[in-house]
């Protein structure tokens, strides 16, 4: 063996009793960084296992969200009692705003549940390596990135199709504020990784989180601007918006997907704020017991 | 964790680890299960959680030279794999200090394999990723990784849930010592492979050592221990009872074990 490989671990180490209640933050960061490869392939190799890498594995990963949004679509307009259903006033627009805030909604609530189960499902190696343990829920955003990505062709084709034939659809097509797609996804994407950080932590110490998740997130969903649009609530109602984590950003694409407006700045502020917030509140949860993580898995 | 601002403490350079006054406590629950729901109901009834306290090690001061190869005995739950958990900087301490010098490489109670579903081949990746090593290196290795574990054709990429008990043992064995490790950490590793493999092991285990690495192994085969430590330490509840040349620590652990009791001339440890 000539070549040396890369220090694993820098050349003196100590461990001691930790006052603090974060890690030294630079090294945490640093070492994080440095295996940032690791999250990657974990979710390419987890991707490949399941043959989700395959051209029918990313059929199979639409396939779901898209039948959900039909599901959905048929009860919405069942239980609205209008004729949306079949095609008059703006049945499309209907369709399309449940379509992308349901595939914008996934890519969340999959950070949340991939990610929740991270921590838990990473035993051996968790038990067996000392390394920066975000890296396993950043795997997770990563997956649910991975996933939610071949959605947003899907969506294009199916709005492009269907503004075409339903003419009373108000769609405005496509603009230079499609631009602003990429920001949404980074704020769902910021604000999935606090989400993820916060429940794998949670699902350490109680392991029936990820159950409650499943409810937890139905009853999320129910109260997000996915299935109605978000200017059917009214006066004090719109606290729902905001107070919502997700609220703001799923208004965003509203806005963005279905108006073919520049969102407004209250709800790109609300969204980086709850981005950031969820991201630091996950983030200090999660660092701050990480290293407790070894003797609970 | 070492702080940023800290200077780092003195280490002769002769020294591969030195652990000093190192006491472990974790709490564990007592609890079946650990769920919200049974958080829920204990509260309904006004219930404290049943917590028990471990003590895994307790004040344990050790130097441990470069080159040296160290045998750590003792009976189920002495804290052996706990220390082992330490040193790789998995466990932090409760109190003391724990000072390495060198890369450290794990091998504990079979740590690759993290994931049964994927094959060998990604599982050594990605724990090499883990570890901090390159991709690139990684690869390079792996061919060597491959070629000493001598799994069966092609279970090295099935996925490691078919392996057997022995072939994972042979693969996470290999992944450790082909990581050129300064300090590697064996614990209960050597136990799985058949006899042409153990051998094998041995003999990789000794060039190791030639090559003035520093290795701690944990095993119940005490005769392995003594045909390849320079010296060995006994845990028993989390104390060190003795510490010293091979072949003399492992007599008294035996005699331990056929009296059951602490032999008295050693209490004062």
């Amino acid at each position: 063996m000539t070549s040396e490989p890369t220090a694993l671990v820098q050349k003196i180490q100590v461990f001691e009793p930790h006052k603090a209640a974060l890690p030294p933050l630079r090294p945490y960061f640093r070492e994080l960084w440095r295996r940032r490869r690791f999250a990657l392939e974990l979710s390419r190799f987890t991707d490949k296992a399941e043959y989700l890498d395959s051209p029918l594995g990313s059929v199979w990963l639409v396939l779901n969200p898209l039948m959900l949004s039909l599901v959905y679509f048929l009860l919405v307009s069942i239980l609205s009692g209008s004729r949306a259903s079949k095609g008059s006033a703006s049945g499309f627009d209907t369709l399309a705003h449940i379509l992308i805030g349901l595939f914008t909604w996934y890519f969340a609530q999959n950070c949340m549940t991939m990610g929740g189960a991270s921590v838990t499902g990473g035993g051996k190696l968790i038990l067996n390596q000392a390394f920066p343990r975000a890296l396993l829920p950043l795997s997770s955003v990563v997956s649910a990135f991975r996933q939610f990505i071949p959605t947003l062709p899907i969506y294009v084709i199916i709005y492009l199709i269907g503004s075409t034939l339903d003419s009373k659809s108000t769609l405005t097509g496509m603009s230079w504020h499609t631009l602003w797609v990429p920001v949404i996804i980074l704020f769902v994407a910021v604000s999935g990784f606090g989400l993820a950080l916060l429940f794998a932590t949670l699902n350490v110490y109680f392991r029936d989180t990820s159950k409650i998740l499943t409810y937890g997130g139905r009853i999320w969903l129910y109260l997000s601007p996915v299935l109605w649009l978000p200017e059917r609530l009214h006066g004090w109602h719109r606290i729902l918006l905001w107070a919502n984590p997700l609220g703001p950003v799923l208004a965003m694409t509203t806005t963005v997907w279905i108006e073919g407006r520049p969102p407004s700045t209250a709800q790109v502020l609300a969204a980086l704020a709850w981005a950031l917030g969820l991201l630091l509140i996950g983030g200090y949860f999660f660092m701050s017991r990480e290293r407790d993580f070894a003797v609970r898995i | 964790m070492r702080s940023a601002s800290k200077p780092l403490p003195e280490m002769p350079s002769d020294l591969a680890i030195r652990i000093e006054d190192l006491s472990l406590r974790y709490r564990v629950s007592v609890e079946s299960k650990v769920t919200l729901k049974n958080a829920i109901m204990r509260a309904g009834r006004r219930e404290k959680r049943r917590v028990r306290v471990i003590e895994a090690i307790k004040n344990l001061t050790i130097d441990i030279p470069h080159g040296s190869v160290v045998g750590v005995v003792g009976a189920n739950g002495a804290g052996k794999s706990t220390l082992m958990r330490s040193i790789a900087g998995i466990l932090p301490p409760t109190e003391g200090r724990i000072i390495v010098n060198g890369k450290v490489s794990t091998l504990l109670a079979l740590g690759v394999g993290f994931n049964g579903t994927l094959s060998g081949r990604d599982n050594v990746i990605l724990g090499g990723l883990a570890a901090g090593l390159d991709r690139e290196i990684l690869e390079s290795r792996f061919e060597a990784i491959a070629a000493f574990a001598d799994l069966p054709d092609g279970f090295i990429d099935m996925p490691m849930r078919t392996y057997s008990a022995g072939m994972y043992g042979r693969l996470a064995f290999s992944v450790a010592v082909n990581m050129t490790p300064d300090i590697l950490l064996i614990d209960e590793a050597l136990a799985t492979g058949d006899a042409a493999f153990k051998e094998k092991s041995f003999d990789k285990m000794r060039q190791l050592c030639q090559d003035a690495r520093t290795i701690v192994i944990v095993s119940h085969a005490l005769g392995i221990l003594n045909e390849l430590c320079t010296s060995a330490m006994w845990l028993n509840k989390g104390e060190m009872l003795a510490y010293g040349e091979a072949q003399k620590v492992t007599d008294q652990y035996l005699d331990f074990l056929n009296v059951g009791k602490v032999p008295s001339a050693l209490e004062d440890f």
